[in-house]
């Protein structure tokens, strides 16, 4: 079975390089970037199912990644992973609808076990927007045009 | 605020301590000496006035009497003199020189002129050879020639003569009053004597107070009459008499004692010289007796000052120590709201490092972790393993969980600490709430013999504060209070609630029968990172975090404590949350509406 495809996102190069090891040998299809721009960048030119975003980075802090990522309008569901004190950032970027949060440091299973949730979630939403759209075309054939003619990526 | 400018405070507090005692001493002194100068002042003033002004009007009254009382000697002293002149000059016009020169005659005069007082001791009839044609009286005079004594010159001249006292031939002292008739060609003399008893008293009995008396001195300062107290009739004064003036002038004089040993006495005196003969009257008395009165005021005067003095004193005392109990209550709670000062600054400085470094401690740790993952995964695919190796390695790994997860609690202990969690305020029924908190402990305590006893007021308020919050702070109370039990076999968590009307709050008692804290570490308890636990088992936050929590929710924690016997923790909450905490809520409902 393949497992969901990453983003990790941290601006500590040793501990994205550590955990995309691990979490690839759970069979999970990783990649690391170390900033809010690659971030950026990365997920308008490939699909991620989850990405696991640190919040105090150097640049484009944790949070204003959120919000651009957000921007994005993609399915894919975003889990905090942080070792910064701040519980009310953690709790305000779920507010900004990240999936959930968890504070370093953090046992590999736990992650794995917030991961296999996000992506479930991500996998849950896309089905939903696919059944709807179904259900537009069956009951409205005419707006089945306008509803695959638009690129989701810019709504 | 940096820890070192906390540490100055705390030395400059220190430093305080020392000096409050001489402080409050200084200030008493002071005080004491501001209300004694600013009221005795016045009071000084104001009897200095009135005793000045009493004095010189004393004085003036003591003066006026003395003068009356002179005026009024002279004018007996000169009535007498002229009535004996006038009775000695009308018996001289009346008869003549043939009826008074007949003895018999001459005594029935002589009876007449004695009739009302015995003033005259004798009368003579003098021709003008000096030499007597009669006389009358005790003394044999018959045969006296007075053609060479000085009255005899004078009467000749002066028609009416009075002489000064003198000795005479009858060597007594004694004065004589002349007149001298012309009689168809012929001059006589009609001489007498006065009664010198008779006189003197006029003057000598005169009386003024006890230092008082009145005297007679002739023109060269000789004694006509005896002095009450020092000297004798026909002795010179010890002082002079000046001039001859007229009315009545006042002189301070000095007299000496009899022998000269006493000390000297200042006296006042009223003179006045008689018109015939020029005698000085003079009235003296001490004048410590003549302003008896002046010095009888001054007296009662200095007691009354005296007296407001002390009852001042005694005033200023009392109220500058009822000040001074006043000043040291206010600074004791100034100092106590210092140190809280100086405690919450402290905190929250070290609050703002705690944060930092526990985000810059988890971030290695992380790698650690995951680090270690990785050899556990690599390991789990590797078949050919030595077996002690492998052994060796499991203990390795699992002791590097195991400080990893210590050093876990102690950087979230530290951002727990740091305060940053939200608060959440709810209704809290805090009898409820410690049930709750008790149950849950309870299970805990009970294995290690500690029994929880609860004592809760059942009309306590339902207080708006923030219960997850709260419940840390218990916890971390009735978990030290559980772990003070180390090494007794029993004990009990005693937990009292009551109302606070008067500071509109609700107190929280936590009691227990531990071992106490030492006074040396009272004052560090709240310290972060201070703890008495062994290395390991506390992280020294337990209590720093409640105190951060206790005054985010507006209250305030103390402890009292006694070494074997147990520790007390007084927790208080206010009715009202404070106003940063309930802002902080609207702040945060305002920001997720967004």
């Amino acid at each position: 079975m393949i497992g969901a495809k990453i983003l990790l996102v941290d601006d500590e190069v040793v501990f994205t390089g550590n955990m995309a090891k691990l979490l690839t040998n759970r069979d999970y299809r990783v990649t690391a970037v170390n900033s809010g721009d690659a971030a950026i960048k990365a997920l308008e030119e490939e699909n991620f199912d989850v990405v696991v975003l640190d919040l105090k980075m150097p640049g484009m802090d944790g949070i204003t990644t959120l919000e651009e990522i957000k921007q994005l309008g993609l399915f894919t569901e975003t889990l905090i992973l942080t070792g910064h004190g701040a519980i009310d950032t953690a709790l305000e970027a779920i507010k900004l609808g990240a999936y959930d949060y968890l504070t370093k440091p953090c046992e590999i299973d736990e992650l794995v076990e917030k991961i296999e949730g996000a992506w479930s979630k991500k996998d849950d939403r896309e089905k939903e927007d696919i059944q709807e759209k179904i259900h537009k075309v069956v009951e409205s054939p005419r707006s089945a045009f306008n509803v695959f003619s638009k690129d989701k990526r810019k709504k | 605020m940096p820890e070192h400018a906390a540490l100055k405070n705390e030395s400059v507090l220190k430093d305080g301590h020392l000096h409050k005692k001489t402080y409050y001493a200084r200030l008493f002194r002071r005080f004491v000496l501001l209300t004694m100068v600013s009221s005795l002042v016045p009071l000084l003033l104001v009897g200095w006035g009135i005793n000045i002004h009493y004095t010189r009007f004393a004085k003036t009254r003591m003066i006026n009497s003395l003068e009356n009382q002179l005026a009024n000697h002279r004018k007996i002293v000169e009535l007498f003199l002229l009535q004996r002149t006038s009775k000695l000059n009308l018996i001289a016009l009346t008869h003549s020189l043939e009826s008074l020169s007949d003895m018999s005659n001459l005594n029935t005069v002589f009876e007449v002129l004695n009739q009302e007082d015995e003033s005259f001791t004798d009368l003579g009839v003098i021709g003008a050879d000096g030499r007597h044609r009669a006389y009358i009286g005790p003394y044999n005079l018959m045969d006296k020639n007075y053609a060479d004594t000085f009255w005899f010159k004078k009467v000749m001249k002066n028609s009416i003569f009075i002489s000064d006292m003198f000795m005479g031939f009858r060597k007594v002292p004694h004065f004589i009053i002349a007149v001298i008739r012309q009689e168809r060609g012929a001059t006589w003399i009609l001489r007498a004597t006065i009664n010198p008893e008779v006189f003197r008293s006029l003057v000598e009995d005169v009386q003024v107070g006890k230092s008082g008396e009145a005297l007679l001195l002739n023109r060269q300062g000789i004694y006509q009459t005896s002095p009450r107290f020092s000297g004798k009739i026909m002795e010179r004064a010890p002082f002079s008499v000046g001039d001859v003036h007229s009315g009545v002038e006042i002189q301070m004089l000095k007299s000496h004692g009899d022998n000269g040993e006493e000390p000297s006495v200042r006296q006042i005196a009223a003179l006045t010289w008689l018109k015939e003969p020029r005698w000085l009257l003079m009235i003296k008395q001490d004048y410590s007796e003549a302003l008896g009165d002046v010095n009888h005021a001054n007296y009662v005067t200095l007691i009354f000052l005296h007296l407001s003095a002390l009852i001042i004193l005694a005033v200023a005392v009392l109220v500058t120590r009822h000040m001074i109990t006043v000043i040291k209550k206010r600074d004791k709670e100034m100092d106590q709201l210092d140190n809280q000062l100086i405690q919450a600054s402290k905190l929250a400085s070290i609050g703002e490092l705690s944060a930092g470094v526990a985000h810059e401690i988890n971030n290695p740790l992380a790698i650690i972790l995951t680090e270690r993952q990785i050899l556990l995964d690599v390991a789990g695919q590797t078949q050919t393993m030595d077996n002690d190796f492998k052994e060796q390695f499991d203990a390795s790994m699992k002791q590097i969980d195991m400080q990893i997860h210590r050093c876990k609690r102690i950087t979230h202990n530290l951002l727990r600490f740091s305060r940053r969690t939200q608060s959440v305020i709810e209704g809290v029924d805090l009898n409820e709430f410690i049930r709750e908190v008790v149950d849950l402990m309870e299970r805990e305590a009970g294995t290690i013999g500690i029994k929880f006893r609860t004592d809760l007021d059942q009309n306590l308020p339902e207080i708006p504060t923030d219960p997850s919050q709260l419940q840390q702070v218990f916890l971390n109370l009735i978990t030290n209070a559980i772990d003070s039990h180390d090494g007794k076999p029993y004990g009990s968590i005693h937990i009292t609630t009551a109302g606070d009307d008067r500071k509109q709050g609700v107190r929280i008692i936590i009691a227990d029968t531990g071992s106490g804290i030492r006074p040396e570490n009272l004052e560090k308890i709240f310290d972060p990172f201070f703890t008495t636990k062994a290395v390991g088992k506390g992280t020294g936050l337990g209590l720093s975090i409640c105190y951060s929590i206790i005054q985010r929710l507006g209250g305030a924690v103390t402890v009292t404590s006694e070494p074997g016997v147990g520790t007390e923790f007084t927790l208080f909450l206010p009715l009202q949350p404070p106003h940063e905490l309930e802002e902080s809520i609207i702040k945060k409902e305002g920001s997720s509406s967004d």
